[in-house]
Parts: structure tokens; sequence; C-alpha cells
């Protein structure tokens, strides 16, 4: 091979190089929040899930000033809203909630059984960062969960390095729903015991 | 034998300075000598109503209103904010496709999304609809219930409390339409929108500081500050030195005059 063809061929190869080091850069030099964030799951998709394909028809909790108050306490914040729609089967009650992380808001969806936490998904990410929040090595923390005298939960959850915000905005809703899940069932309770006496 | 040239440096770089930072320090006193005398010269009650100033600022809304009318209320979607009147209820990531008001509530049609808002135009609820359709393309009303036309095109009628849709028949549905604004509730919605509104002393203080630009117009200004500060030492240097080689030209003069 002559050393014309050979360096024209050298430098093809190093052109072809250059693009392609060029191109795995522009990859891995986006920022995180490209790469990750969006539509997890359906909140339909959830709520089917939840109770195993036939979930039942939406219920709505009116919230008064108790629960209002209860809500600005955890989420240090008013809550907006009037009332929270959510669909109950026997124990089982699921939710889905919303909070701002850092700008924008996490859906996240709650199944709550028997006072505890059944199962926390992430079912809409906006932000650019934080999103691991939506992984089961975070969410499993809340299996089990429940909710202290103080409204607190009774599980540590683990912090998350660089998505401090998210993990406190999904902990808040965590609380929420469980707050919601206790104020259903003694309603019901007290309806129960209403018309048994009458 | 050639003349060694002068090098008169200072004055070199004094003028350089001077010609280089001109309009940033005419800006500088100018804005200076506004801000003191803010109150003589109104700076902090006069109001800006520059649409590209207010733009600039973030507090001009983008695109066109939409608005429907919803019993004696209007409800307006505009740069991503729902208004209840003039009031800005929440916000708003769809397009609106119609609003009316129901029995017990005022119904806000997004396009995969419903909002509840009290008769008082407090917020109830937002839902979103993909549990049962999505792609609502226009809201109406039959017996007195929210109706949604989807892409489909399919019709879904709300039960009482809204919680629920059942599909229908396309019949006796009265379809909402889109209400034109007057100047008048238009220029409502904008005070509403700008809030408090940008005050012409806010305007002189960042223009002062450089800050209207952003973090380097206010590098900017630091630069033409240093601009100003080497033109008055370099302008006393240049003082300085001619006065003394006007000194050292009359000496000479004095007693070496033959």
């Amino acid at each position: 091979m002559n050393r014309t063809v050979s360096h024209h061929l050298n430098r093809q190869s190093f052109i072809f190089s250059g693009i392609r080091y060029a191109l795995l850069a522009l990859v891995l030099l986006q920022p995180a929040g490209l790469l990750a964030g969006g539509v997890y799951q359906e909140p339909d998709a959830f709520i089917a899930e939840a109770f195993d394909g036939t979930p039942p028809k939406p219920s709505v909790l009116w919230l008064d000033k108790e629960l209002k108050q209860q809500f600005a306490d955890i989420l240090a914040h008013p809550y907006k809203g009037l009332r929270i729609r959510y669909w109950q089967q026997q124990d089982k009650s699921a939710w889905i909630l919303e909070e701002i992380g850092k700008e924008k808001p996490i859906t996240v969806g709650f199944v709550v059984r028997d006072g505890r936490i059944q199962q926390v998904k992430v079912l809409v990410f906006r932000e650019s960062r934080g999103w691991e929040v939506r992984h089961s090595f975070f969410t499993d923390q809340f299996k089990q969960a429940g909710l202290t005298e103080r409204h607190q939960l009774d599980t540590r959850i683990d912090n998350i390095s660089g998505a401090t915000l998210s993990v406190r905005a999904v902990s808040k809703l965590a609380r929420i729903a469980l707050l919601l899940d206790n104020r259903v069932n003694e309603t019901r309770t007290s309806q129960i015991d209403t018309s048994s006496r009458g | 034998m050639t003349r060694k040239q002068k090098k008169f440096t200072a004055f070199l770089w004094h003028r350089r300075a001077g010609l280089t930072a001109v309009i940033l320090v005419v800006i500088l006193a100018i804005t200076g000598i506004m801000l003191n005398h803010t109150a003589r010269l109104q700076l902090d009650s006069r109001y800006i109503d520059n649409s590209f100033l207010l733009g600039w600022y973030g507090i001009e809304p983008d695109g066109t209103p939409v608005s429907y009318r919803a019993g004696d209320h209007i409800i307006t979607a505009w740069d991503n904010k729902l208004f209840f009147d003039q009031h800005i209820v929440t916000d708003l990531q769809q397009q609106i496709h119609g609003a009316m008001a129901g029995e017990q509530f005022i119904v806000v049609a997004l396009e995969s999304a419903i909002i509840l808002l009290t008769l008082e135009g407090e917020f109830i609820e937002r839902v979103s609809t993909s549990i049962s359709f999505t792609n609502i393309q226009r809201l109406g009303m039959k017996y007195n219930r929210p109706v949604i036309e989807t892409s489909d095109p399919l019709y879904y009628i709300a039960d009482e409390h809204i919680l629920d849709w059942d599909v229908i028949s396309n019949e006796g549905i009265e379809w909402t339409r889109a209400h034109t604004l007057s100047d008048e509730e238009r220029e409502a919605l904008l005070v509403s929108y700008r809030g408090n509104g940008l005050k012409l002393e806010r305007v002189i203080l960042d223009l002062h500081s450089g800050r209207i630009f952003g973090n380097y117009g206010v590098y900017v200004m630091d630069a033409a500050a240093i601009a100003l500060l080497w033109l008055s030492f370099s302008g006393l240097w240049v003082w300085g030195s001619r006065r003394r080689k006007m000194r050292q030209k009359r000496h000479f003069q004095k007693h070496h005059r033959s």
C-alpha cells in the first residue's frame, strides 16, 4: 500500500474515531435529566393494577378545616384543593397525589391496607434531577410504614444524595396518604356504627 | 541617528479606556444621578407599561388568552395560568377546551384533565381523565351536567359529583363557545398577571448595576466602573506628568536662554 493511500486511510479512521468519541461524549455529557423523568405509569393503569384489574368506582373525600390544617402541617404550605378522590375496596384504598419536588410536581400512587402502606409508585416525574426516587430500592422502604400520633412515618426512610427534595416530597405524600386512609376508615366505621344502631 | 519615539503610555491607555467605556460610563453617570433624585423624579411611583420591557422582565403574558363564559363569570387560560374572572386560580400545563358552570361546580376541560372550581371560583380538584378518556376536544352541557367530546369522537357525560363518566350519544348537547374578551376584561387580566407591576426605579437600578442584562451585564458594569477608576488615576498621572514637564521646560528656558 503506497504512502498516499495509507495516509488517506489513517486520516479517514481518525475522522471516524473522532466522530464516534464526539457522539459518545455528547450522550455521556447530557444532563442526567434528559435521560430520565417522564410518565412511568398512567394513573388508570396504576389503579387497575392496585385492584387486580377490577378497580371500584372512585369516591371523594371533602377536606374539612382540620384535615386541611393537618395537610398544611405536613406539606409546610397550604394545600390547594377542596376534595380528593380515591378508590376503596374493603380494607384497601388507593390514592394518587402530587407534590412539588424542587420546581415541578411529582405524581405518586399509594396503596394503603390496614393503615399501612402496601405500595408506592412514582407515576410521573417532571424534574430534571432526583428521578432516583422512582426505583424500588427507594419506594420499597415505605412498605408497611404507618403513621405515628404526630403524623410522622413510623419507618425511617433513607435519603438519596442529590434527590433530597424529591425524597421529601414522596415522604410527605406518604404521610398524607396514610392520613387520608385513616380519615376514610374513620368515616366508614362511624357510618357503619350509625346504621347498625339505627 | 533616528529620534527615539516617546511613549506616553499612561496617556494612551487613558484614552483607550475612555473611548472603550464611554457609553457605559455615560449610563452609569446618568442612572446614578437619577437614583440620587428618586423622590423628586418619582421613580418609585411610576410604573412601566412598555410591552418589550415587561416581556424582558417576564411579566408580560405570552400568547393569546382563551376565554369561556361560565355562568356570570369568565374563565380564561393565558400563558399557562387559569383565571376566574381576573383572579389567577392555578397553573395550567395543557390547553383549555371549554369551561361551563353546572349546578354545583364550574368545570374546565383541558386536553386530558378536568379542573373543578366552586361557583365562587375556589379550586376544588384537578383530575386526570386518562382513567376514562384522553384527547378532549370540547366541553358541552346536557341536563346541567358536563359533556366531553373526545377525538374519536365519543361523548361522555359526568355524574352529578363529576366522579364518573358514561358514554352518551351526540344529541341535545349544548357546546361551549369561546368568549371574546372586551378591552376592559383583557386589561383586568393583564393587571392581575403583572401583580404589583414594574416600577421605573427598578429598571433604573437594574440599568445602573447592569443586572438588566443578567449576570454578564453586572460584570460589564463592573468593568466600566474599573475603567472609570483607571480614568481617574491615569488622568491624575497624566496631569502630574505634564505639570512636571512644563516646570522642567520653564526651568530650562529660564536658565539656558541665550
